[in-house]
């Protein structure tokens, strides 16, 4: 897996791209847990390149969610294909999440938090 | 493999490498991935009590290419301390953000994803036999 970040206007968006496994998940949780320490409060997690998501990299999401719960910090999903859907959907996290299709509807919905 | 994070990747690796081999695309393979990543997580950070490279996790998987979808058969055996990850309770997934536990959904996963899943405690070895049609699921 490999983790590209972008920072636009006050959001940072990080795009795993690869496999969200048991392993790389760790990866990823470091990246997304120091970016909140560090001071990031409106994330964009683009799924795009994502070929799989196990429960590992779901434990990812809802550590951030759970730690940008309150505005103005604010956490929105985009780029889910069909496979990482059905992973969040059977997994309940759908309902749980700000999902925008693209990057800037996520970067649009994430401004407005 | 062995009881290890290494292990897991290199079967990981190893599952993808095959299906691909065999013509087969992610849209109906990642079920199976995803399972068996579940699995192995599973064994390795629990089932072996940490022995790591001292313990042996044996993964074979079996494709089926006759019938249409074809199927994908997978057989983890670990020789931890008996555990049948079927019994474990179903986590509730209509919890909210606040109230959902951190971890737990990995074999509520598998269970979601595949058609048949089957353990048994078989000459001092957990066996967990998974199986699945590959065909495309969508939510």
């Amino acid at each position: 897996m490999q983790i590209g970040e972008e920072k636009q206007g006050g959001a940072l968006v990080i795009a795993p791209v690869g496999r969200v496994d048991s392993v790389s998940s760790n990866e990823l949780e470091k990246v997304v847990l120091s970016r909140i320490d560090g001071g990031e409060r409106r994330l964009v997690l683009d799924l795009a390149g994502v070929e799989y998501i196990s429960s590992a990299g779901l434990r990812v999401l809802l550590i951030a969610a759970k730690r940008l719960k309150a505005p103005p910090a604010a956490l929105v999903l985009c780029g889910i294909g069909p496979g990482v859907r059905t992973v969040l959907k059977l997994a309940g996290f759908l309902p749980l999440f700000a999902v925008e299709a693209g990057r800037e509807q996520a970067l649009a919905r994430v401004a407005g938090s | 493999m062995p009881g290890t994070d290494a292990g897991i990747r290199t079967v990981l690796d190893a599952l993808e490498a095959f299906a691909a081999g065999h013509g087969l695309s992610k849209a109906v393979t990642w079920p199976v991935e995803v399972s068996l990543d579940e699995v192995l997580a599973n064994v390795v950070r629990h089932g072996l009590l940490g022995r790591g490279e001292a313990a042996t996790v044996e993964v074979e998987l079996r494709l089926d290419l006759d019938p249409e979808p074809p199927v994908c058969e997978v057989v983890v055996t670990d020789d931890g301390p008996e555990f049948d990850p079927l019994a474990v309770p179903e986590p509730d997934t209509s919890l909210g953000i606040e109230d959902r536990p951190i971890g737990g959904l990995g074999i509520a996963l598998v269970r979601r994803l595949m058609d048949e899943t089957e353990y048994e405690r078989r000459e001092g070895k957990n066996r967990l036999r998974l199986r699945r049609r590959l065909v495309a699921m969508e939510g």
